[in-house]
């Protein structure tokens, strides 16, 4: 279990983290999902004590971070930011974190053999691609057998079989009760892993769904083609009915359905070519939620997710 | 590799220590080249300015009449010795800082000053062991040499010699010391190391060229490598503090420093 409460985090001027309360729970896997920009990385910095809150605070499994006995076993972390000294290997990496909580050699061949590295365990990490790099990481979030594991963007360098990798992992890690918590700013990633979504956008709170509820949230158009757009608009129009022309002879139409529509052009006697459901997909309820939190927006006014 | 795997509890379930930090530096010590090559190049430096300065010393106009401290030569490495084990100290945590080890370490250790003192630690024991037994041998091998050249010699049961030997191994580990304090303060190698080089080895120098005439003599005998000199010398140059001052004074050098590294630890964002 996580808890952040009333998080407020400034830097100077800036505010990274403004105000920001949710709960991740234990049992399902929990996405945290924003622009960058957004405020998730000094968020998991604060949760683990690398940063102080400007106010407000966050619990892990019902403390502190800091005032755990043992802190790895609460909660193993992946941080963005690379973590760990390019002359070293990554079994000395281990064993020197795993030291400082009794951890030995024996746990962490076991955890290197899980994220996949026991043939490079004693090359130098400098030497190591962005994917084993980012499977070290995961070695050290996982090297406590934590309660709880947060990792900040784990996909970021890996190849398609890392990613299926890592998406059967943090099932699992939930499967077994754990809370997992994890970042991105890909929806497609999140809606391919998550649970529950929990969406922030410049240091605020932009939702706390599950993914289920986002999706049915989203609103469903019809995508009509036909000659005469004009007549068609004169029949539908009406309370809570929204129509786009895209040009072209087609328009979009919210608030009605199919059935409706195709009844409606049939009695006025227009020809329809195209009728189709539009189901927006969870990457534009996504940037709709998101469209007025981006930080940095590009020069074209669609905004790359 | 199946992810099932990591279920298995680990056998028990071991809390955070300050043991486990301290075994945790070592392993972190021991397992970049540069420690082991920062050790080495210290011993060197002993063992070649301290031979060099053995069998040079009787060759000049003054011969046998020059030699009035036979320690003092064989341990003249000294000067320079400090400067890399210093180096030492400063990369344990500064190396931290331009990787980003330092977010591992700090996550791990979340109050944070067991690192700093973990740190201390491996350093101190790693440092005063090796350069005690450093300093011996320079001292027994350059005694050697001086007397097979017929120049006087000391013997580690001479008065002061003793604790010459001790207090040349606790100046190098000593300013290995302020090398971490100021690795921590600065979070940077080039500044840190920059900081002590003009600490230990410039102000001296520039402090005699620049000072008033008047109070140059009071100000430069409280520097670090003055204070340590005061109780490394057989036979004490004048103008120095007394050997229980010098120790007092040094020791303020490495643990002034350290406090103000262990509150800004606390209180900084990593």
């Amino acid at each position: 279990m996580i808890e952040v409460e009333n998080l407020t985090k400034r830097y100077g001027p800036k505010t990274a983290v403004d105000g920001l309360s949710f709960t991740v729970r234990p049992g399902v896997v929990t996405g945290f999902l924003g622009p960058n920009g957004a405020g998730k990385s000094t968020t998991l910095r604060l949760l683990v004590g690398l940063d102080a809150p400007t106010s407000g605070g966050t619990k892990v499994n019902g403390k502190p971070y800091r005032r755990h006995r043992a802190p790895l076993r609460e909660i193993g972390v992946l941080l963005e930011a690379r973590a760990v000294h390019p002359g070293r290997s990554a079994r000395d990496h281990l064993l020197a974190v795993g030291a400082t909580h009794g951890i030995g050699a024996k746990r962490v061949d076991e955890v290197l053999d899980v994220v996949g590295l026991t043939e490079v365990a004693r090359r130098r990490v400098g030497k190591f691609s962005l994917g084993m790099g980012q499977r070290l990481g995961i070695g050290v979030a996982l090297l406590g057998d934590p309660r709880a594991v947060v990792l900040d963007e784990p996909v970021n360098g890996l190849d398609p079989d890392g990613i299926k990798w890592i998406r059967h992992l943090l099932r699992d890690l939930a499967a077994e009760g754990r809370t997992v918590f994890v970042s991105s700013h890909l929806m497609s990633e999140m809606a391919l892993t998550a649970d529950h979504l929990v969406v922030v956008g410049r240091g605020k709170l932009v939702a706390d769904v599950p993914v289920a509820d986002l999706i049915a949230s989203t609103r469903r158009g019809v995508r009509v083609r036909t000659p005469r757009t004009s007549d068609l608009v004169a029949v539908l129009q009406g309370d809570g009915v929204e129509i786009t022309s895209l040009g072209g002879g087609v328009v979009d139409v919210i608030g009605l359905s199919t059935e409706d529509i195709g009844t409606r052009a049939l009695v006025a006697g227009i020809p329809l070519f195209e009728l189709t459901p539009q189901r927006a997909s969870l990457e534009e309820a996504y940037t709709e939620l998101t469209r007025d939190a981006v930080e940095y927006r590009g020069t074209s006014e669609r905004v790359a997710a | 590799m199946s992810a099932t795997t990591i279920d298995r509890p680990v056998a028990e379930k071991t809390p955070l220590t300050f043991g486990g930090v301290v075994r945790g530096e070592w392993v972190k010590l021991r397992s970049v080249r540069s420690s082991g090559l920062t050790v080495l190049g210290a011993a060197l430096m002993m063992l070649v300015t301290g031979l060099v300065f053995a069998s040079t010393v009787g060759s000049d106009s003054d011969g046998a009449d020059g030699v009035t401290d036979p320690t003092g030569i064989t341990l003249s490495g000294v000067m320079f010795a400090q400067l890399v084990t210093g180096v030492l100290g400063v990369l344990v945590v500064s190396n931290e800082y331009a990787t980003g080890m330092i977010r591992s370490t700090l996550t791990a250790v979340p109050s944070r000053l067991p690192v700093l003192l973990g740190k201390v630690a491996v350093v101190v024991g790693t440092l005063f062991p090796t350069m005690l037994a450093v300093s011996f041998t320079v001292f027994l091998a350059g005694q050697a040499v001086m007397g097979g050249a017929k120049l006087p010699t000391a013997a580690v049961g001479d008065p002061g010699v003793l604790a010459a030997l001790v207090g040349s191994a606790a100046t190098m580990t000593g300013v290995a010391v302020i090398g971490v304090a100021l690795g921590a303060l600065l979070r940077s190698t080039a500044g840190a190391i920059s900081t002590l080089v003009v600490l230990v080895f410039l102000l001296p120098g520039l402090g005699g060229l620049l000072l008033p005439a008047s109070w140059r003599d009071d100000a430069l005998k409280y520097l670090p490598s003055s204070a340590s000199e005061a109780f490394t010398s057989v036979v004490p140059a004048p103008g120095l503090l007394g050997p229980s001052a010098g120790a007092a004074v040094f020791a303020a050098w490495v643990v002034v420093p350290l406090l103000l590294a262990a509150v800004l630890l606390r209180r900084r964002d990593a």
